[in-house]
């Protein structure tokens, strides 16, 4: 599902993001991203969603080697690819039900689509009280589900989750946990970059871990260090 | 590709609300240079019509003396028959003199026409030269400025290129300002557009992320950009037509000497102009507006 073979990346020349990372992930596999900050996890997120452009080697997502795809067909690419941030990224103007139909809408799908899909996926998450709601009016943990619906109300493939815990506490975090694993249970591929030792410890799946760009270890059912 | 058009409507009207203050600067920028810019070209479609009726008529006048003797105009009638110049002459006698400055300069002042009467009136030859480049015609109509008999020589050229010296400055005046206005309302559309995507900065990276086409993202803002062009196009088409009406009512006010009449332009030519400042203004706003979204976007 995601391949990487032999990818640096090197910011302005000198920063090096990534050096010679090669992994090859499998369609329905949950795999913890962990290291320092700065080790380079977030750059390997970017570039799998081609928000970064790898200096050398080839990144293959759903086997199509993605450094050579036309910049207008990258976002049919990104429509296979959700993503989730520590900062939830939501509109603050929009409701919840706004905010999860607006991925629906700007990728042109019809009206009853959406009607169809948003309480649905509301559903998943739980939050099929707070539709009406604004993201302030929510706690981080009921942020974080919204954008995570978001993010998967397309459906796709694979799900990117750049340190979602990252601020909420360990209750709320367990329970975001939960959510991602029921994601992944239906066929979804997880890559979750994080810092949250205990959630590591205790999921124990596939962990990759980076210093300083470079790929130290890639164990499966693995611990945080 | 599918675009909800109701979301395109919403979006871009949005937009127009939100920066409101800007979207009139814009607006109104845009209308007063396209109404400078279609003055101008009203202008030199006039001047360009009244040049055309002076050009196919008379060439110069040769204005005889009132008392002139019958040998000195047999004198002048045959050097305007032997010079190899001239391509064809009309003598215009005094009665038809009279009747042309009746009917042409004051129709409707009779108290003025009467004051004239035959023998005031100078007759003449009105000559067509052979060659009509100014050079040739001056060497000739000088040739006869000063035969006995001959009151004076007018050039229609000279008449001709005093209005253009005077039109053309004009012209380029009102043109320059015109354009000026034109590249400051493509830098406001383009700052207009710019704002408003840096107001949205947050949605639209939601909407990359999640996979929405660079169209999808860029047409709302392209929308914006040229409605503001094609609006204030409107206005400046509206207000270069009134600027004609009021021409026109001048023109057939009743101390308009005729002579003017000849700069009246067709209301084809009205339309004809609106039309381009509508494409010049349609074309301004999605140009500014497609530059700013495409650079602002990253794409």
């Amino acid at each position: 599902m995601i391949k990487l073979e032999a990818v640096t990346k090197v910011y302005k020349g000198e920063v090096l993001a990534l050096q010679d990372a090669s992994c090859d992930i499998q369609k329905g596999e949950f795999v913890f991203l962990v290291g320092q900050s700065g080790s380079g996890k977030s750059t390997f997120l970017r570039l799998l969603n081609k928000e970064e452009e790898p200096d050398s080697g080839q990144i293959y997502i759903a086997g199509k080697e993605i450094g050579s795809l036309s910049r207008w067909r990258v976002p049919h690419m990104r429509r296979q690819i959700g993503s989730i941030f520590q900062d939830f990224k939501l509109l603050p103007n929009k409701t919840v039900s706004q905010n999860v139909a607006f991925a629906l809408e700007v990728i042109g799908r019809p009206k009853h689509v959406i009607v169809d899909q948003v309480p649905a996926i509301l559903e998943l998450v739980g939050l099929q009280e707070k539709t009406n709601r604004f993201p302030h009016e929510l706690s981080g943990g009921e942020q974080q589900r919204v954008s995570i619906a978001r993010a998967f109300v397309n459906r796709p493939l694979i799900l990117l989750a750049d340190e979602p815990t990252g601020n909420l506490d360990p209750q709320t975090s367990v329970e975001i946990m939960r959510l991602l694993e029921r994601i992944n249970e239906i066929g979804t591929t997880v890559v979750m970059a994080t810092h949250d030792r205990g959630i590591v410890d205790t999921m124990r799946r596939r962990v990759i871990e980076l210093v300083s760009g470079e790929i130290v270890r890639d164990q499966a059912r693995g611990v945080y260090e | 590709m599918v675009m909800n058009f109701d979301y395109l409507i919403k979006e871009t009207a949005r937009n127009l609300r939100r920066n409101l203050t800007l979207t009139l600067a814009s607006v109104l920028t845009v209308a007063v240079s396209l109404s400078l810019l279609g003055v101008a070209l009203l202008l030199q479609k006039g001047v360009s019509n009244a040049t055309d009726r002076w050009e196919n008529g008379v060439e110069f006048i040769i204005w005889i003396q009132p008392d002139v003797s019958e040998s000195q105009r047999g004198l002048i009638e045959t050097d305007l028959q032997n010079s190899s110049g001239i391509e064809t002459y009309r003598y215009v006698d005094q009665e038809e003199a009279l009747r042309e400055f009746n009917e042409d300069f004051f129709p409707e002042n009779p108290e003025i026409t009467q004051l004239v009467t035959v023998d005031v009136i100078p007759p003449s030859y009105r000559v067509v030269p052979a060659q009509l480049n100014a050079e040739a015609i001056e060497i000739i109509a000088s040739s006869f400025e000063t035969k006995p008999g001959v009151k004076k020589v007018v050039r229609a050229t000279d008449e001709i290129s005093k209005i253009e010296t005077a039109t053309d400055v004009i012209r380029w005046v009102v043109l320059g300002a015109g354009i000026i206005l034109l590249a400051t309302g493509l830098l406001l559309i383009l700052n207009t557009i710019r704002m408003a995507m840096f107001a949205r900065r947050r949605e639209i990276e939601v909407m990359k992320l999640v996979g929405a086409t660079n169209w999808f993202i860029l047409i709302p803002f392209m929308l914006e950009g040229t409605f503001q062009g094609i609006v204030g196009a409107s206005l400046g088409t509206a207000s270069v037509y009134g600027a004609n009406r009021a021409f026109e009512e001048w023109l057939s006010s009743d101390n308009v000497l005729n002579i003017l009449q000849s700069f009246a332009v067709t209301s084809g030519d009205v339309w004809g102009i609106g039309f381009l400042l509508l494409a010049i203004g349609g074309l301004v706003g999605s140009v500014g507006s497609a530059i700013a979204a495409y650079r602002f976007l990253d794409v």
